[in-house]
C-alpha cells in the first residue's frame, strides 16, 4: 500500500516581489502516508501548501497528482483533485450549526429548490459516525469544543471525497487529550488510503504520528526521508541548520524576599481559592490542560476581569486591581496569549508598540519626544537581539518570534517586578523559542518574579523553579522542578491526584 | 504567514523606487486627488484662482472643517459620531439664548463649547461605560439634540440681539476671515494632539486593537470619552461660527447633513472606518477637496440638483482608489 505515489511536485519555484522564497522544491507523497513537512516559520512551508491548495500560482515547476500533470489555476481545481486544505485558523462559521457548516457552499437542495435539511443531516451522521465522533448534525458550532471543530472540518474534507489532506498546525489549540483524539483519526483516515500532510511545530507529535518527513528551510529542501531513521535532534538541526541546545537551564540564582502574594482568589465557575506566592528573581510556571482556569486567573489578577474573593499583595502590601493600568502601576506585567488578537498593535509601529505602556518616560512637556522612543528601542534591539531592518515599519511585518521580543521590551520599559507571560512562545519557530526563554530568565536574573502559562509542561520544566498545576480552576500540584516529571504533572492536570498547597510551604520548597 | 516576513539584504533599486511610489500613493492619494481638482477647476474656469474665490472656499469648509477635525479622531478610535450636525443645531440656539440673556459674547462662546463637551461627554459614556454602539448612541443623540433646538425655538430660528457677535465670523484680519484662522490654528492643534501626544497614540492603539489597548494598561474608556467630548467640542466652535455668520441660527436647518460631509470628509482623507488608521492631514485634504469641487461646480453653474450626484460619485471614486493599497 506505500508505494504508490499520489502525487509529486517537483521543481516548485515561487517568488514575491522578487523575493525567491522556494527555490525548486520537490515533494512527493504516497498514498495512505501521513507525511510531515517541516521547517521554521519563513522556511517555505506555507507557499508550498498554497500552490498545492491553488491558493497560489508557482513560477516554475509541476504538480502531478494521481499520475496527471495538473494545473492548479485555482482552490477549486485543488479540490476536484481530492485535496482539502484544513488551515491553521479554523474556517467554521460558530453561528451556523454543524450540518449547516458541513454543507456551506454546497447545500443539498430537493426538487423545489429549497434545502433538504434532513439529508444534510444524515450525511453529516454518516460521516461524523465514520469518523468515531458523535456530534448532533443541528448543535451550533459555537457550542463546541475546539478539536470538535477541528473534526468538523476533517469531515468536511471527507464529505467531499478528499485523498490529500493538508492539516497546518492542527494542533495548537488543542489539549494533549483532544491532539491524541485528532491523532488517532488520522491514523484512521491512514488505513482507509487518505494521504496527509502535515504541519507542525511539535516535533514530538510529528515522531508519534508521521511516516514521513520532508524539512525545508530558506525555501529549499534540506531533507526528506523515514520517521524511524531520524530522532528529533537531528530534525531540529535540519531545520535550523544548527544544534539547538534543548538542555535545562540552570535556575540556581538566590531568591530575594517574597513579591507577589496571592490569598484565596476566587471567581465563580473560572477559578477557586487561588493562594501562591512567588519571590524575587524565581520562574514559576502554571500549567495543566485547557479549561483549567489558567488564564483567567491571570488576566484577574492583571485586572482585566473583576475578582470576587480573595486578595492579592505586591511587595506586601494590599492592592486593589480593577483595570489593567492598576496592576501595572502595582507593578505587574502581562504578556497574554495570541499575540495577534491581545499583544500587538497592527496599526502602531515597532517602536511605538514598545513604548505603548509607558509613554510617560519618552515625554517632554505633554509632547512625545520620538527621538528619545527611537533610541530607547535601538537599545532593546541589541539586548533582546530584535531583527528588524526599519523599526518604522509596522508591527506586523515582524516575524512571530520578533514580535514577541517587542512585546518583552515593551513591558522592560515598564519595568514591573511580576511579569506574567501567557504561552510565550506559541507560533514561534525553535531557534527564536530559546532566545525567548533566554530572555525570560535573563529577566529573572535581573530579579524580576517570572509566571509562565503554558500546556506544554515538559517545555517550561526547563527553566522554572517550581511549577503549579492546575485542574478545572483549582491548583492540584504544587512541585519544585526537580520533583516533577511529566507523568506525575499530567496525573494532576487530569485530576487524578490532587494535593493540598498549603501557603507559605512554597517558597520553602524551593529555595534549597 | 512565512513569505514575506523577510527582506532579503540586496533587492533590487528600481523595486525600492516601485515600493515608495506605491507608498506615497497610499500616504497621500488624497492630496494627489486634491491637486488634480484643484487643477482641472482652475483651467475650467478663470476666475477660480482668484484670491477672493479663493478665501471663499476656505470659508466656507471652515465650519464643516473644524467638525471633521473631531469626527477625524472619533472614527480613528473606531467610533463614529453621527449627532454633530444637529448638536451644532442645539448648541447655537442655546448660545444665542444664553447671549441675548447675559449680552455677553463670552457667555455665549462659554455656553456653547461647556454645553457641547457635556453633549460629548454623554455620547462618551454610553459608548465607554454603557457599552453602546456608537452608531446606535449619537444616532439617538442626533434625534435629542434636534428635539432640543426645535422645542427651544418653537421650530423657528433664533436670532442674536448683541453687537459685536456677528463679528466673530465676519472680521477679517487682511482679506482672511477669523474662521478661516480658527479652522486652520485647530488642524495643527489636532494633529499635534493626534501624532505628538499620549492621548492621540492612545486613540490609535484603541482604535486598531481595544483588547491589546486595555492589556497594555490604558484607560480605554476614559480615551473614549475623552474622543466623544472632543469632537463635540469642536462642534461648538463650529456652531459659534455658523451662528455668528448670518446672526441666526435655524432649529430646524442648521447642520442639516453635517455629519454626512464631515464623514465623507474624514473617508476622502484615508481614515479606515473601522479606525486605527488615518491622519488628520488627510482630513483636512479631504475637506479641501470637498470645499472645491462645490465651488468648481457653482462657478460652472451645474444645477445644485447634480452636485450631490457628483459628490456621491467622487466619495465612492476615492475610496475605490485607496482600496488599492
Amino acid at each position: 500500500m506505500h508505494d504508490e505515489t499520489v502525487l509529486n511536485m517537483t521543481g516548485i519555484k515561487k517568488s514575491f516581489n522578487q523575493v525567491n522564497v522556494l527555490h525548486g522544491v520537490d515533494f512527493s507523497l504516497e498514498r495512505g502516508e501521513i507525511h510531515a513537512l517541516l521547517g521554521e516559520n519563513g522556511a517555505g512551508k506555507s507557499t508550498l501548501m498554497n500552490i498545492l491548495g491553488g491558493v497560489l500560482q508557482p513560477d516554475d515547476g509541476q504538480i502531478e497528482c494521481h499520475g496527471h500533470v495538473m494545473k492548479m489555476d485555482g482552490p477549486h481545481a485543488a479540490q476536484q483533485q481530492g485535496i482539502s486544505f484544513i488551515h491553521q485558523e479554523l474556517n467554521v462559521v460558530p453561528d451556523l450549526k454543524v450540518y449547516e457548516n458541513m454543507f456551506l457552499g454546497t447545500e443539498i437542495r430537493n426538487k423545489w429548490g429549497l434545502i433538504d435539511v434532513k439529508e444534510m443531516c444524515r450525511q453529516t451522521q454518516d460521516v461524523l459516525s465514520q469518523l468515531g465522533v458523535y456530534i448532533d448534525p443541528k448543535a451550533y458550532v459555537s457550542s463546541l469544543e475546539t478539536s470538535y471543530k477541528q473534526m468538523i472540518e476533517i469531515a468536511k474534507a471527507l464529505l467531499k471525497q478528499a485523498n490529500i489532506i493538508i492539516m497546518d498546525e492542527p494542533t495548537s489549540a488543542l489539549t494533549d487529550q483532544e491532539s491524541d483524539r485528532l491523532f488517532e483519526l488520522m491514523r484512521s483516515l491512514k488505513k482507509s488510503g487518505v494521504s496527509i500532510i502535515y504541519i507542525s511545530h511539535k516535533l514530538k507529535e510529528i515522531t508519534a504520528v508521521c511516516d514521513r518527513y520532508t524539512v525545508l528551510r530558506d525555501g529549499s529542501l534540506v531533507g526528506t526521508g523515514k520517521i524511524q531513521d531520524i530522532d528529533i535532534d537531528k530534525i531540529t538541526q535540519l531545520m535550523v541548520g544548527k544544534s539547538v541546545n534543548t538542555e535545562a537551564y540552570d535556575v540556581d540564582r538566590t531568591l530575594g524576599e517574597p513579591v507577589l502574594h496571592v490569598n484565596n482568589l476566587t471567581r465563580e465557575r473560572e477559578f477557586r481559592d487561588i493562594s501562591f506566592s512567588i519571590s524575587k528573581g524565581e520562574v514559576v510556571g502554571f500549567t495543566g490542560l485547557a479549561g483549567d482556569g489558567r488564564t483567567e486567573l491571570f488576566e484577574c489578577i492583571f485586572g482585566y476581569r473583576k475578582k470576587q474573593h480573595g486578595d492579592i499583595h505586591v511587595h506586601g502590601r494590599k492592592v486593589t486591581i480593577t483595570h489593567p493600568q492598576k496592576a501595572l502601576r502595582s507593578g505587574i506585567g502581562f504578556v497574554p496569549k495570541n499575540r495577534k488578537e491581545n499583544a500587538i498593535i497592527k496599526d502602531l509601529n515597532v517602536i511605538q508598540n514598545m513604548s505603548l505602556s509607558s509613554l510617560g518616560h519618552f515625554e517632554n512637556k505633554g509632547l512625545i519626544n520620538s527621538k528619545r522612543e527611537k533610541q530607547k528601542f535601538s537599545d532593546y534591539q541589541q539586548d533582546l537581539n530584535i531583527k528588524v531592518h526599519d523599526p518604522s515599519v509596522m508591527i506586523d511585518s515582524l516575524s512571530g518570534g520578533n514580535q514577541q521580543k517587542v512585546i518583552i521590551a515593551k513591558w522592560l520599559e515598564v519595568n514591573s517586578d511580576v511579569i506574567i507571560f501567557d504561552n510565550p512562545t506559541q507560533g514561534i519557530d525553535v531557534g527564536a523559542k530559546n532566545e525567548i526563554y533566554q530572555q525570560i530568565i535573563a529577566m529573572a536574573d535581573l530579579g524580576k518574579a517570572i509566571i509562565i502559562l503554558s500546556s506544554e509542561a515538559p517545555e517550561i520544566l526547563r527553566f522554572c523553579n517550581r511549577l503549579y498545576v492546575m485542574f478545572q480552576g483549582e491548583i492540584t500540584g504544587h512541585f519544585p522542578r526537580e520533583a516533577a516529571s511529566e507523568e506525575l504533572i499530567m496525573e494532576y492536570a487530569t485530576g487524578s491526584k490532587k494535593e493540598a498547597v498549603k501557603i507559605g510551604s512554597s517558597t520553602e520548597k524551593t529555595t534549597q | 504567514m512565512a513569505q514575506v516576513q523577510k527582506k532579503p539584504p540586496n533587492e533590487p533599486a528600481h523595486n525600492n523606487q516601485k515600493m515608495n511610489l506605491s507608498w506615497i500613493w497610499s500616504e497621500y492619494s488624497v492630496v494627489i486627488a486634491f491637486l488634480i481638482i484643484f487643477i482641472l477647476a482652475s483651467i475650467l474656469n478663470d476666475r477660480f484662482l482668484d484670491i477672493h474665490n479663493m478665501t471663499n472656499i476656505l470659508m466656507q469648509v471652515s465650519t464643516i472643517g473644524i467638525i471633521a477635525l473631531g469626527m477625524t479622531v472619533v472614527m480613528l478610535s473606531g467610533g463614529i459620531d453621527l449627532s454633530v450636525g444637529s448638536v451644532l443645531a442645539m448648541l447655537g440656539v442655546v448660545s444665542v439664548l444664553a447671549l441675548n440673556a447675559s449680552g455677553s459674547i463670552l457667555v455665549a462662546v462659554l455656553v456653547a463649547l461647556l454645553v457641547g463637551a457635556a453633549t460629548g461627554f454623554i455620547n462618551g459614556v454610553l459608548v465607554a461605560k454603557g457599552r453602546i454602539a456608537s452608531f446606535i448612541a449619537t444616532l439617538g443623540m442626533m434625534a435629542a439634540a434636534r428635539s432640543i433646538a426645535l422645542y427651544i425655538a418653537d421650530g423657528g430660528s433664533e436670532s442674536g440681539e448683541v453687537e459685536g457677535f456677528t463679528n466673530i465670523s465676519n472680521n477679517a484680519i487682511g482679506i482672511i476671515e477669523y474662521p478661516i484662522f480658527i479652522f486652520l490654528i485647530l488642524t495643527a492643534l489636532i494633529y499635534i494632539l493626534m501624532q505628538k501626544t499620549r492621548f492621540g497614540r492612545y486613540v490609535y492603539a484603541l482604535g486598531s486593537n481595544e483588547k491589546a489597548a486595555l492589556l497594555s494598561g490604558i484607560r480605554v474608556d476614559r480615551i473614549k470619552i475623552g474622543v466623544y467630548t472632543l469632537c463635540s467640542l469642536l462642534v461648538g466652535v463650529a456652531a459659534i461660527i455658523e451662528t455668528s455668520r448670518l446672526n441666526s441660527i435655524s432649529s430646524s436647518s442648521s447642520g442639516n447633513l453635517y455629519e454626512l460631509d464631515a464623514i465623507a470628509a474624514v473617508i476622502i482623507g484615508g481614515t479606515r472606518m473601522t479606525g486605527g488608521k488615518g491622519k488628520i492631514i488627510g482630513t483636512f485634504f479631504g475637506i479641501l477637496l470637498l470645499g472645491v469641487l462645490n465651488n468648481m461646480m457653482n462657478l460652472m453653474n451645474v444645477s445644485p440638483y447634480l452636485q450631490g450626484l457628483v459628490k456621491g460619485l467622487i466619495i465612492i471614486i476615492a475610496v475605490l482608489f485607496q482600496k488599492k493599497e
